[in-house]
This record gives C-alpha cells, sequence and structure tokens, in this order.
C-alpha cells in the first residue's frame, strides 16, 4: 500500500534522516513520537504538501514522490482538525467534492450519507464556532473521507479531543479501519498505540528507531527512549552475567536480578513494567524470583490506580489497582516486600541506548 | 463611571491621569469638528448644497477616488498576499517600497506622479499616443489618489492574509482544491474583513488627498482643492460651508461602506452555507 524508502527531509535544525516504511492494506499503523520529532512533516511528505529532499513515496505501487497532491489517493487530518469557518458543516464537507467538479445532485447525495455514517446529520447547517472537539474531528474526517481516499493520514487526532469523547472517537477510528482504509495515526501518546495499533513505529531523532506490534515495541523495547515511550518508569544499568543455565542482571551495590536470556554480556539496561511489579506487607511465600525487601517512598494516585515507589536499595516504581492497592496495609515508610517475574525483566544492550540519561 | 466601578477609589490616581490626558485628545480632535459644525447657519449650508460648483467635486472626489481604490485593488491584494505568504530575497525592501508613499511629502508625490503622466514622462507619453492627456484629467487625479493611497489597502489586506491560518489553505490542498480554489474560497474570504478595511481606508486617504492632487490637476477640482480655493479667494467663511458638506457626505460614505463590507462579508460565505 504504502512505501518510504529512505526518505530524507531536512527542515531547519531538523531533519528527517532516512525514514523507511511498509504500512500494508488495511493496516492501523501507529506512529509514536514527541513533538517535533518530524511526526507531522511525514504525513505532509506522504500526503504531497512537502516533497523529500531524497527518498520514494511509493502508494500502490507507484512512485508518487513528486505528484501533485491532488493526484493522490490521500486524505489528512490535520491535528485542530483545520474546518474551515466561513462554511457550514454541509460546505466542509461538500467542498473537496466541489473541487472535483462534482454535480450538485451528486454532492448533496455523497455528503448526506458520509454525514449519516459519521453521526452528524443534524450538524450539516451549523458554522463550525459552534461545535464541540468531537464534532469537529467527525467533520474533518467526513470531509476527508467522503473523497474516499485509500490511505488516511491522522495528525494527532485525540491530542484536541475532550478526554471524556475520546472513547467514542477510538470507536469510530476502529470502525474506519475495519472497514478496509489503511490508516497511518501519528500520536505522542503511547496509549493511542495501545488501543488501536496494529502496528507501532516509534520515530526519534528523525528516524525510527523501532517498529512491530505493540506487544513486542512495548513488551521489548530496543532503548530506553522506546521504553520511556512505552510507559515505562524502572530503568536499571545493569551488568549481565551467564552462571550455567541462569542469567544474572547486577545492578547498583550488587543487587543480583534473575533474568530471561539476554543473549550477551557486559553492560546493558534492565526494563520491569511498574505493573509487573508485585508489593506484599510480608515476605511472599514460595519465594519468587526476584524479590527484594524495601521501605515505600511514595503514593500518587494514577490513572488506573496507585503508583507506589518502593527503596530497596534500587527504587522501584509499581503500579497497582485500586483493589490491591487497598488490600495492602503498607503505607509510606512501610516496609514491604517487591517482587517481579525474571520473564518481566527486558535487557536490552546499552550500546543501542539512543538517549542519554 | 465604568472606569472606578472596577478599581478602588484609592488606587485611581493613575486612572484619572489616564482619563485625563485620553480626554484632551478626543477633545483636540471633536472641538474643531464640532466648532466647524456650530458656526456654519443651516442657510449657508444649505445653498452651498445647490451649489453647482460643490457638488461637482463633491461627486469627482467620491467617483475618482473609489474608481482609484477599486481598480487599484486588482493589483494590490494579489501584491498583499505575495507579501504575507511567500518568502524571497529584498523582501524588506520591497515593504519599504509600498510604505515609501506614507512618509514622502505629498506635494513631492505630487511632482513624482505629474513626471510620469506629463507628455513626456512614460505613461504620460502612452496616453499622448492614444490621444488623451492625463493633467487636468480625473484619470490623472486618481493615479495621483491612489500613489498615496494604496500602502493603506496593500498593509491591511497583508495582515488580512497573513491571519489566515496555513493549515486551512494546506487542508484545502490535502481536499483536491487548486492553488486558485484555495485562494478564492479559503484566503480571500478569510481575509477579506482586513481587505475591506483596507479598501475604506484607501478610498478615505485618496478622496481627502490635497497636495498630491493639486499638482497634477487644479481642474477639474476634486473637493479639497475646491475649499482650499474658496479659502485662498474669499475667506475662512466662504470655504466653511463647503468642508462642512464634504464632512458629512465622507462620513456618510465610510458608514455605507463600512455596512456593505460587513454585509458583503456575509454573503461571501453563504454560497458554500446551503443544506
Amino acid at each position: 500500500m504504502l512505501k518510504l524508502e529512505n526518505i530524507r527531509k531536512k527542515f531547519g535544525a531538523f531533519a528527517l534522516s532516512g525514514i523507511s516504511l511498509e504500512v500494508p492494506d488495511g493496516e492501523y499503523f501507529v506512529l509514536l513520537g514527541r513533538s517535533g520529532s518530524g511526526k507531522t512533516c511525514l504525513l505532509e511528505l506522504i500526503a504531497g504538501l512537502n516533497t523529500p529532499d531524497s527518498g520514494t513515496v511509493r502508494i500502490d505501487g507507484q512512485n508518487m514522490t513528486n505528484s501533485k497532491i491532488q493526484d493522490r489517493p490521500v486524505g489528512l487530518v490535520f491535528q485542530d482538525f483545520a474546518i474551515f469557518p466561513n462554511m457550514t458543516v454541509y460546505g466542509n464537507i461538500a467542498y473537496p467534492l466541489r473541487s472535483k467538479g462534482m454535480k450538485k445532485d451528486e454532492i448533496a447525495g455523497k455528503v448526506k450519507s458520509i454525514a449519516a455514517e459519521m453521526d452528524i446529520s443534524i450538524l450539516l447547517s451549523r458554522y463550525p464556532q459552534y461545535l464541540s472537539s468531537g464534532e469537529l474531528q467527525r467533520v474533518a474526517l467526513a470531509r476527508t473521507l467522503v473523497l474516499s481516499p485509500r490511505l488516511l493520514l491522522l495528525d494527532e487526532p485525540m491530542s484536541s479531543v475532550d478526554a471524556s469523547l475520546k472513547d467514542d472517537i477510538r470507536k469510530v477510528l476502529r470502525r474506519i479501519n475495519r472497514s478496509g482504509l489503511t490508516v497511518i495515526h501519528v500520536t505522542h501518546d503511547y496509549r493511542e498505540a495501545v488501543s488501536l495499533a496494529g502496528r507501532v513505529g516509534v520515530i526519534h531523532a528523525g528516524t525510527i528507531v523501532q517498529e512491530g506490534t505493540p506487544e513486542s515495541v512495548f513488551g521489548r523495547p530496543a532503548s530506553r527512549f522506546v521504553a520511556r515511550y512505552a510507559g515505562i518508569k524502572n530503568f536499571f544499568n545493569v551488568r549481565l552475567r551467564k552462571e550455567g543455565d541462569d542469567w544474572k542482571a547486577i545492578g547498583d551495590r550488587n543487587i543480583t536480578f534473575r533474568v530471561d536470556g539476554s543473549g550477551f554480556t557486559g553492560g546493558g539496561l534492565m526494563i520491569v513494567r511498574s505493573e509487573n511489579i508485585t508489593i506484599n506487607d510480608n515476605e511472599p511465600f514460595p519465594r519468587a524470583d526476584n524479590c527484594f525487601r524495601g521501605v515505600i517512598r511514595e503514593i500518587f494516585p494514577s490513572e488506573y490506580g496507585m503508583e507506589i515507589t518502593v527503596d530497596a536499595g534500587m527504587l522501584f516504581v509499581a503500579d497497582l489497582s485500586f483493589s490491591d492497592f487497598r488490600k495492602l496495609k503498607g503505607r509510606e515508610a512501610s516496609q514491604v516486600w517487591i517482587s517481579f517475574p525474571g520473564e518481566a525483566a527486558v535487557v536490552i544492550d546499552g550500546s543501542n541506548d539512543s538517549e542519554t540519561s | 463611571m465604568g472606569f472606578s466601578r472596577e478599581q478602588p477609589v484609592r488606587g485611581s490616581l493613575f486612572s484619572l491621569i489616564m482619563l485625563i490626558l485620553s480626554s484632551l485628545v478626543l477633545l483636540f480632535i471633536l472641538a474643531p469638528l464640532a466648532g466647524i459644525f456650530f458656526e456654519t447657519s443651516g442657510s449657508d449650508l444649505l445653498e452651498t448644497a445647490n451649489d453647482r460648483e460643490v457638488r461637482d467635486s463633491i461627486w469627482l472626489t467620491l467617483l475618482v477616488a473609489f474608481s482609484a481604490t477599486f481598480l487599484f485593488a486588482f493589483a494590490a491584494i494579489p501584491l498583499a498576499w505575495i507579501m504575507a505568504r511567500k518568502e524571497f530575497p529584498l523582501k524588506g525592501l520591497v515593504q519599504g517600497l509600498i510604505d515609501l508613499p506614507v512618509v514622502i511629502p505629498h506635494t513631492a508625490a505630487g511632482i513624482a506622479v505629474l513626471g510620469f503622466i506629463s507628455r513626456d514622462g512614460f505613461l504620460g507619453s502612452i496616453a499622448d499616443s492614444a490621444g488623451l492627456s492625463l493633467i487636468n484629467n480625473p484619470a490623472g487625479i486618481a493615479l495621483a489618489m491612489a500613489f498615496v493611497s494604496i500602502p493603506f489597502l496593500i498593509n491591511s489586506a497583508r495582515d488580512g492574509f497573513a491571519s489566515v491560518p496555513v493549515r486551512l489553505e494546506k487542508a484545502a490542498l490535502t481536499l483536491g482544491a487548486s492553488h486558485t480554489r484555495v485562494f478564492f474560497t479559503i484566503s480571500l474570504p478569510l481575509a477579506w474583513k482586513s481587505i475591506m478595511t483596507g479598501f475604506v481606508m484607501m478610498f478615505a486617504r485618496g478622496m481627502s488627498e490635497f497636495g498630491a492632487v493639486v499638482i497634477v490637476a487644479y481642474h477639474p477640482m476634486t473637493a479639497p482643492v475646491l475649499i482650499y480655493e474658496r479659502f485662498s479667494s474669499f475667506g475662512l467663511d466662504y470655504a466653511r460651508p463647503v468642508s462642512v458638506l464634504f464632512i458629512i457626505v465622507a462620513l456618510a460614505v465610510f458608514i455605507l461602506l463600512r455596512l456593505i463590507s460587513l454585509k458583503k462579508k456575509e454573503s461571501h460565505i453563504t454560497p458554500d452555507a446551503e443544506t
């Protein structure tokens, strides 16, 4: 469907330096990166608002690197939707059809059917100033989809939508994708990737640093940067050693962890997802793999429960659900036991680390 | 007073000073205008309104100023768009050039325009070969008016175009619109208010122009030239009623233009608004 080959583009102090990417037909691809990482620029290159300095953009096998915007079967929805304020919702959705020189009644038919599909029929005569963010999002999607593009590009589609409407938009996006449309969705929020993506790419400093299914990228991040992006809070610099069939990771103060095989020895980075760490008031029995005694330093409410920081010689962050937290007697300054299974610890080669901190 | 209601009385010395100084400026603008109105009797005004020469000069002024603004708008608006959207070398110099007519003395501007349209000037020789003389001709007056007033339209329209979000234009492009269609359906309608403001300002500035116009054409007489002529030949009492009449007409026209321009903006939107 879409194939990017070694795209390079310099703009100001920043550059896309060799982006290669393949998105097959019907896939929901989420491109994850910080603001300013070149995500929007990449979308503009695909849509044709910009041309790369070098590299090729192929759509359905056809080289479209320098094709006119109007010739590309691509729809782009902007971050703040870019609804034309001088037109009604009807005028906005009809706009691309009028650009094509379609007949009036044909336009009316198409607008009405897409409006019904997006559930905005009653908004058609309204001006955008009077719409909510969720409604604007639907109008923007309708306006783009009315041309039946082959590829839908979404630039941070959730960031300008009220939190209460996000679920709603997620459903709409899933439905659009399920109807067969290929989607590339750009975001800085890994949770959107988790909930929507068939495949994820993480973009950093102008290149895609890791790509794969959400499980593989978030489960086995290739670098500290990706791990941060996947919402991981526990990073430990370790030295790796093989003892018989077991792999040991030795951290600060010679704290030793049992980990799954890493395939390399020497310096590395050990990552543990905070939801994989359990906290007990007493020493668990039978004793788990990596079990340490520590003191609770901080307790914060988080999105899904409580985030608890435990000092066990090294600082561990654990996410507990509300019900697990209620069962726990330990509070700040209490002594507790933390543990996590060896397979929950992911070890990555320190030399892969693109972020120094 | 609105001022003291929002702020405690004790802290109002600052507000008081600001208020007094502001009032002084407003008074300075209002007092001479009020004076000229009070000192003109209704019968004088009526008589002046029936004076053929006065009526003709006011009509001529309105018509020529409007035509000049209207015709030059066709080139000024594209220039404004380029200044707002394109980057090119020496752009600052071009902007300086656009502002130049505002800063040079208007009599000097008149001399420059006169040289341009006189029989051995560039435009004058072209007109001459067509059997036309631009000197002492409404067309010459229009050129003089346009020369000194066009920066107002260009700059206001430029600000208007610059305030249109680029991503709206980008969105329109991705929706299959050509650059021309984007200009006419997005950029122009969204910049319309600023363009109309510039239009009214250019028109007003052109209409009131004396220095450049009097050098290019003493006859046919525009209203400012007539006022000057009445003043220098007959004195203040004769120049006053003409001035008052001209001010009244000018104000009426501005109010009318404002109303039309706002209406026009709305009607510009409606073609896309049917359901």
